[in-house]
């Protein structure tokens, strides 16, 4: 079973003032997609994520797919087709970035 | 992925912890800075405020950094906070042992000061014979232990035209990274300027072929801090936000302990000891100001101005006293 690790390497942080923010855009009913909630660093490359890729990136402690999509699922409107489908492509760009690895 | 987002901390901090130097450079930016230091505890003490505010890394500068007695505890303080540690040295008193308890100490990566491939030029603009042969001696030293090395260049008139040497040097030294660093008009380097810079045609014709160099160079990371390639349509790899990153992702600390937009920026907006790093970091005027770089005279109507933001602010204060002016440096 394939399972999804953190680069341990990555240096990260989640911006608690991004987060509340988003928090209360998130009660107002408001898009946050746009908002950034962390920052990762490695190897000479930022990214920032937004809410709902700070939480996957959060998930990516070992767990598989399954797993990742079970905990998210509750949290977010969305069908677990199209979940499932968004936090793929996250964690392939985040692969390829070097910033996740995939293990069996 | 999101992009341009105010931090509420910087990711790193250049701190130069001390101002003693035993070289000396035509273009030096702190040759005239306090050599008022910080005593051990609180220094130590400090390194806690800034990993407590989640600050990713510190980069140790100075001065020489080799020269601080106390630059190995500091090293294994910060490393043992959880900071990446690295530091810029002119590499003169690195050997195997030193290199060793560097890394030992926590360090991952040490740039070297280099600034030709040509002995004589870089001991000639470093102020001290044999400096050249010592820089290299401590590449090797530190990549014995371990430690990933760079080479740092300050471009100036004694090198722009030298992008291939310098290149194929940095191979033949197995580094991993090449800076070439824009001449700043701070320090030495103001009183110097007419000697040291290059005309704003000349920095082009640099960065066009540092631009050619870095996309025809594969395993060698050619990087270019300067914002002002965005005139070139291209930009620094892997940056968060757009034009400079400094008050937008780093910060400078000077020995005393003064916070300062960068290095190059002699505008003290704190100090570590008596200020709370994420209160400067948030509510500086100064730092504001970079952040909000409103274009005036050739930067309006500029198609480049939303990527280059007006370019190095440091070059902008230096020569025009304002910051928010155009880069000197700037060939549109």
């Amino acid at each position: 079973m394939q399972t999804i690790h953190r680069n341990p390497n990555v240096m990260w942080r989640e911006e608690t003032d991004a987060l509340a923010q988003v928090q209360e855009a998130l009660d107002r009913g408001d898009e946050v997609e746009e908002t950034g909630t962390s920052v990762l660093f490695s190897g000479g490359t930022m990214i920032s994520l937004n809410y709902l890729g700070t939480e996957i990136w959060k998930l990516c402690d070992g767990r598989t797919m399954d797993g990742i999509v079970a905990e998210l699922l509750p949290q977010f409107e969305v069908d677990e087709a199209v979940l499932r489908e968004d936090v793929q492509a996250f964690l392939d760009e985040l692969a390829a970035k070097g910033f996740i690895s995939y293990a069996e | 992925m999101q992009s341009n987002m105010v931090l509420e901390a910087p990711l790193t901090i250049n701190w130069a912890i001390n101002n003693s130097c035993n070289f000396a450079c035509r273009h030096c930016y702190s040759r005239g800075d306090t050599h008022e230091e910080l005593p051990r505890d609180v220094l130590l003490a400090c390194l806690e405020k800034v990993a407590k505010a989640g600050v990713f890394s510190v980069n140790f500068g100075g001065g020489e950094p080799l020269l601080h007695p106390g630059l190995l505890e500091i090293a294994r303080h910060a490393s043992g906070l959880g900071l990446r540690v690295s530091m810029n040295s002119n590499g003169w008193l690195m050997d195997r042992e030193m290199a060793a308890a560097l890394r030992d100490a926590g360090f991952t990566k040490v740039g070297i000061s280099i600034d030709s491939h040509v002995h004589e030029v870089h001991d000639r603009f470093r102020g001290v014979a044999g400096s050249h042969g010592r820089a290299v001696a401590a590449l090797g030293h530190l990549a014995e232990a371990g430690i990933t090395t760079s080479i740092s260049t300050v471009i100036c008139r004694i090198n722009h035209t030298a992008i291939d040497d310098l290149v194929a040097f940095a191979r033949d030294q197995g580094v991993g990274q090449l800076n070439f660093h824009n001449f700043k008009c701070s320090g030495l380097g103001l009183s110097h300027k007419d000697e040291l810079d290059l005309s704003p045609e000349e920095w082009k014709e640099f960065y066009r072929g540092a631009l050619a160099a870095r996309e025809r160079e594969k395993g060698l990371d050619i990087s270019l801090d300067d914002p002002i390639i965005a005139l070139l349509g291209a930009r620094d790899a892997g940056s968060l936000v757009k034009g400079s990153v400094c008050g937008k992702l780093s910060l400078n600390i000077k020995a005393n302990g003064d916070m300062t937009p960068c290095g190059f920026i002699p505008v003290v907006i704190g100090n570590i000891v008596r200020d709370d790093l994420k209160q400067v970091w948030r509510d500086s005027a100064v730092l504001e100001k970079m952040r909000n770089k409103k274009p005036t005279g050739k930067c309006s109507g500029c198609s480049k101005y939303e990527d280059c933001l007006g370019g190095c602010s440091a070059r902008a204060l230096a020569l025009t006293g304002d910051l928010n002016s155009p880069d000197p440096h700037c060939w549109a």
